[in-house]
């Protein structure tokens, strides 16, 4: 059968306009931002691929959904029409509304975790760590080996290495590991997903000791388009099956719906234990709202129903992969150094690789990350260092093995167009990488540091020499 | 008065669905007889709450539509920021998911972490519920030092959410050390929508001057608040709502808002600091939980229909046919002879249960009976206050018909009207209550009750 291309299974109902800027009043503006992207006043982005979160385009059926809310405080008809969808396509008994993935990670947390526990999971994200740490938890990275390799293609770089698993309950016991903090495209490690077999296996090891799995089930959708286009067996199965099948295998999962769910704000905790969700309700109430609608509006729950169905189809998904992969593919063919496999959501630039001569205490991701918007106005993010932050008990830099740019791709917002210019500026950059120099730290937050440190570059007053 | 007739005209439409008395018998057994577990399809008028379900403006409609959802430094927050600096000179300004976030924030970063508030005391002209619990959840005491018109609910005076200053004195010169701030909650809500004077807050700033404390206020309903001074405190009746908006924020170092009220917004809440350190100690605890500090969990459009909401919230005609349309409600069931506090609140109507069902004890919750007895009547939802909500803390036994903005026309006010006089004339019929079932805080949204036959 022939392959066709990608194109997107949608045309454009509404228009944002953006404005053009001078390299010039770019490099005054990272300047302002204190070299840091996510300090950028969004009208100075030309092409913002800073995060996949929230930043989608809806539909028009998700508009018309917009019309639908029932703002009541207490049982609105948009809470159980989301009870709904969740429950046939991730297949949870319980759903806990949340007004973002963070609110669903700090209820897990303060729900699972008793201080002094461990909490596996393959590789760290930002905020889920944090939130483990600050309940007293500590974060045990199990993720395979290949996953901290930005040269290996392996297909499947987020699975569980199962030894690590074994290793850890061995050492510290089963009963101080509250659950398994199971991420799908794991994000850190590039977008890379878990295998079926792998989610079945770990499953498994975790239930023979009584600990629970749980979800991170934020790009779950994504990955189910790779198990399906990767793992053998499933090419015939439809998304909706193979999303029912990983649930399957879990107790639960936290969701963030900024990201597969096509929507711009919301998030859920849902899981199968009733005693579990009956303390998770009696906490979103402090946190988050009612937990008839957990500190989201009536109009934002109904978006989301609707946009767990539109998730599942083959046509959007494919399109939407095949939009990172043809990207990526530009800048494989130009020699730039990216995480391998393309993964889902986004393409991961090797920092270290493309700015060589930027030692990792000078933040070369943060630094590339900083040129790449003075030379085109496209806002991306550091995924490296700075994102990793320090360690609590030393107080010194984490240096994680990947120093990454992350070139994250909103869903149905931009063109091939975008892409291309997108894809000519990272080549351009990477013909004469010397023009971009290291970076230090001028001012730096307790928590979370990546999204308000402030940085000057080393020797000169410009990130990015002329040329 | 003559007539007061709505500012606007009904641009969208939402159905109601009809009920009868037997649906809703079997709507009420399964939900245990909480109105909060009931599915809202199943209500006719909802008076639950005015928090988030008013109905916004076509203004604010386009506001969602021009919504920039850009993750960091979206033109839709620069616009919210410019517009809350503007109404209240405040100008280190966070946005939050909704009220209660911004609540959580101020109780970590003025009292602490974990168990920091132990041998703390906040006072509060009276504290609201989740106030009450994210204050009491550090292990903190809270203390409501009410006026003493403020506590007697048949009593007409213009400003029965006044602080006591006596009182505040006193606990200031007593135990002083142990108290991280002073807060006053404006309109006074869980005494019946009450507002406090200028002349009050001015006192309690300068008692906050004197012992060095600082001052916060919950301004969840500051523009009904503004609107009472104007029309009751002397020497303010010529001077715009916005300048009297000014002075309130003006004596206070920090504010949480719920948006959900005077926000005129469905989501939404903001967390305002005069101070530039404890402004950037919440950031970085606002990332951790509700968001990056230019979106604060919320979707961009929302910050759009907030800027524009606190805008419309402080037009005189707005104000004048909110307030005057409570008013109508309270002035009509006290024609009926049926007990409310008084005088009529900004946001809602207070029932006296005790007066209306004598026969049922406190401990069987005569403020439950009454709710779950409109409903099983009428369809309409509303609002236990008392012995269930605020447990040992409750001055009275009440239930608030609250008043969702813009949503309800006078037809429906007076369909309420008349099956509160009807179940009036029968009171006596309804049963006391009894809880099978709560959790350990907030008990209200989740109890489970019986009635007691």
């Amino acid at each position: 059968m022939r392959v066709r291309s990608w194109a997107e299974p949608y045309k454009i109902k509404m228009v944002e306009h953006l404005r053009m800027t001078t390299p010039e009043e770019r490099a005054d503006a990272i300047r302002d931002a204190g070299h840091n992207t996510f300090l950028l006043k969004s009208e100075d982005v030309y092409i913002d691929l800073l995060t996949d979160s929230g930043t989608t385009a809806m539909s028009d059926h998700q508009w018309a959904a917009m019309m639908l809310g029932d703002e009541a405080y207490a049982g609105s008809k948009n809470y159980y029409r989301l009870e709904e969808a969740v429950q046939n396509h991730y297949g949870y008994k319980h759903l806990i509304p949340t007004h973002q993935g963070r609110g669903a990670e700090n209820l897990l947390s303060q729900i699972a975790i008793k201080k002094g526990d461990f909490v596996p999971g393959n590789m760290y994200f930002t905020t889920t760590r944090l939130h483990q740490e600050l309940c007293g938890g500590t974060f045990v990275d199990v993720i395979c080996d290949q996953a901290h390799d930005p040269t290996s293609d392996y297909p499947f770089k987020g699975n569980v290495d199962l030894d690590k698993m074994q290793a850890l309950i061995d050492k510290v016991g089963a009963d101080r590991i509250p659950y398994l903090s199971l991420e799908t495209n794991v994000n850190m490690a590039g977008g890379q997903p878990c295998s079926m077999a792998n989610i079945q296996a770990v499953s498994k090891l975790c239930h023979a000791n009584d600990i629970p799995v749980f979800l991170d089930a934020t790009r779950a959708v994504e990955n189910a388009y790779f198990i399906k286009t990767k793992e053998a067996g499933y090419a015939d199965k439809t998304i909706a099956e193979i999303l029912l099948d990983i649930c399957s295998h879990t107790d639960g999962c936290t969701m963030s719906a900024k990201k597969d769910s096509l929507v711009n704000i919301g998030g859920f905790l849902a899981l199968n234990d009733d005693a579990l969700a009956e303390k998770a309700r009696n906490l979103v109430v402090v946190y988050e709202g009612l937990h008839t609608y957990g500190g989201m509006a009536g109009r934002d729950m109904e978006a989301l129903a609707v946009g767990i169905g539109e998730s599942v189809q083959y046509d959007h998904i494919r399109a939407r992969i095949g939009q990172v992969e043809y990207l990526g593919e530009q800048l494989i063919d130009a020699g730039i150094p990216i995480i391998r496999p393309i993964g889902g959501h986004g393409i991961f630039i090797d920092a270290a690789r493309f700015l060589p001569h930027i030692p990792r205490d000078q933040f070369p991701a943060q630094a590339l990350a900083a040129a790449l918007y003075v030379d085109s106005g496209v806002r991306s993010m550091e995924r490296g260092a700075v994102s990793a932050g320090r360690d609590p008990e030393t107080g010194e830099n984490r240096y994680p093995n990947l120093e990454l740019v992350r070139l994250t791709i909103p869903r149905r917002v931009y063109t091939q167009a975008h892409m291309d210019v997108t894809a000519e500026s990272v080549v351009h950059l990477f013909k004469h990488p010397e023009r971009v120099q290291g970076l230090k730290i001028t001012y730096e937050p307790e928590y979370l540091r990546f999204f308000q440190c402030r940085f000057e570059p080393i020797a000169d007053d410009s990130i990015l020499a002329s040329e | 008065m003559k007539t007061i007739i709505e500012p606007f005209r009904i641009k969208s439409v939402e159905p109601i669905r009809m009920t009868t008395r037997d649906e809703r018998i079997q709507c009420l057994k399964a939900a245990h007889y909480n109105l909060f577990a009931i599915p809202s399809q199943d209500v006719m008028i909802d008076l639950l709450t005015d928090s988030g379900t008013g109905a916004m403006s076509s203004e604010q409609w386009a506001g969602i539509m021009r919504g920039d959802e850009s993750y960091a430094g979206a033109p839709s927050w620069f616009r919210f920021r410019d517009v809350i600096e503007e109404i209240t000179g405040l100008s280190n300004i966070l946005p939050t998911h909704q009220g209660r976030a911004s609540e959580r924030l101020l109780v970590e970063v003025m009292i602490g972490h974990g168990d920091a508030g132990k041998g703390k005391i906040v006072p509060n002209n009276a504290h609201f519920d989740t106030t009450r619990a994210n204050i009491e959840h550090s292990g903190c005491q809270t203390i409501d030092l009410l006026t003493q018109s403020g506590q007697n609910p048949a009593q007409d005076a213009p400003f029965k959410g006044n602080m006591d200053l006596e009182a505040l004195d006193q606990l200031l010169a007593s135990r002083g050390d142990d108290v991280p701030f002073v807060m006053i909650t404006i309109t006074c809500n869980s005494i019946g929508g009450q507002p406090v004077s200028l002349e009050n807050l001015r006192a309690v700033r300068a008692l906050c001057d004197q012992y060095n404390k600082p001052f916060i206020l919950d301004a969840c309903r500051f523009a009904e608040n503004a609107w009472f001074i104007k029309q009751r405190e002397a020497g303010q009746a010529d001077r715009s709502v916005e300048s009297i908006v000014r002075d309130m924020f003006d004596f206070c170092d920090g504010a949480t808002i719920s948006a959900k009220k005077d926000g005129l917004v469905n989501i939404g809440g903001v967390l305002l600091f005069r101070d530039r350190q404890l402004f950037e100690a919440a950031s970085n605890l606002l990332i951790l939980t509700e968001g990056f500090m230019t979106y604060g969990g919320l979707a961009g459009r929302d910050l759009e229909a907030m800027a524009v909401g606190f805008q419309e919230v402080l037009e005189e005609d707005y104000l004048r046919y909110r307030i005057r349309s409570t008013q109508y409600l309270g002035e009509k069931l006290l024609e009926a002879g049926i007990s409310i506090v008084r005088p009529a609140g900004g946001h809602a109507i207070y029932i006296d249960a005790a007066e209306f069902c004598p026969h049922i004890p406190k401990a069987h919750f005569p403020g439950q009976a009454l709710a779950v007895g409109l409903y099983e009547a009428g369809g309409i939802r509303s609002c236990e206050i008392g012995s269930v909500m605020m447990g040992e803390h409750a001055h009275m036994e009440l239930v608030r018909l609250a008043i969702p903005r813009r949503t309800y026309t006078q037809s429906h006010i007076d369909y309420v009207i008349e099956i509160i006089i009807e179940l009036k004339s029968n009171a006596s019929a309804l049963p006391g209550y009894q809880i099978t079932e709560e959790p350990a805080a907030l008990r209200h949204f989740t109890a489970k009750f019986a009635p007691i036959s």
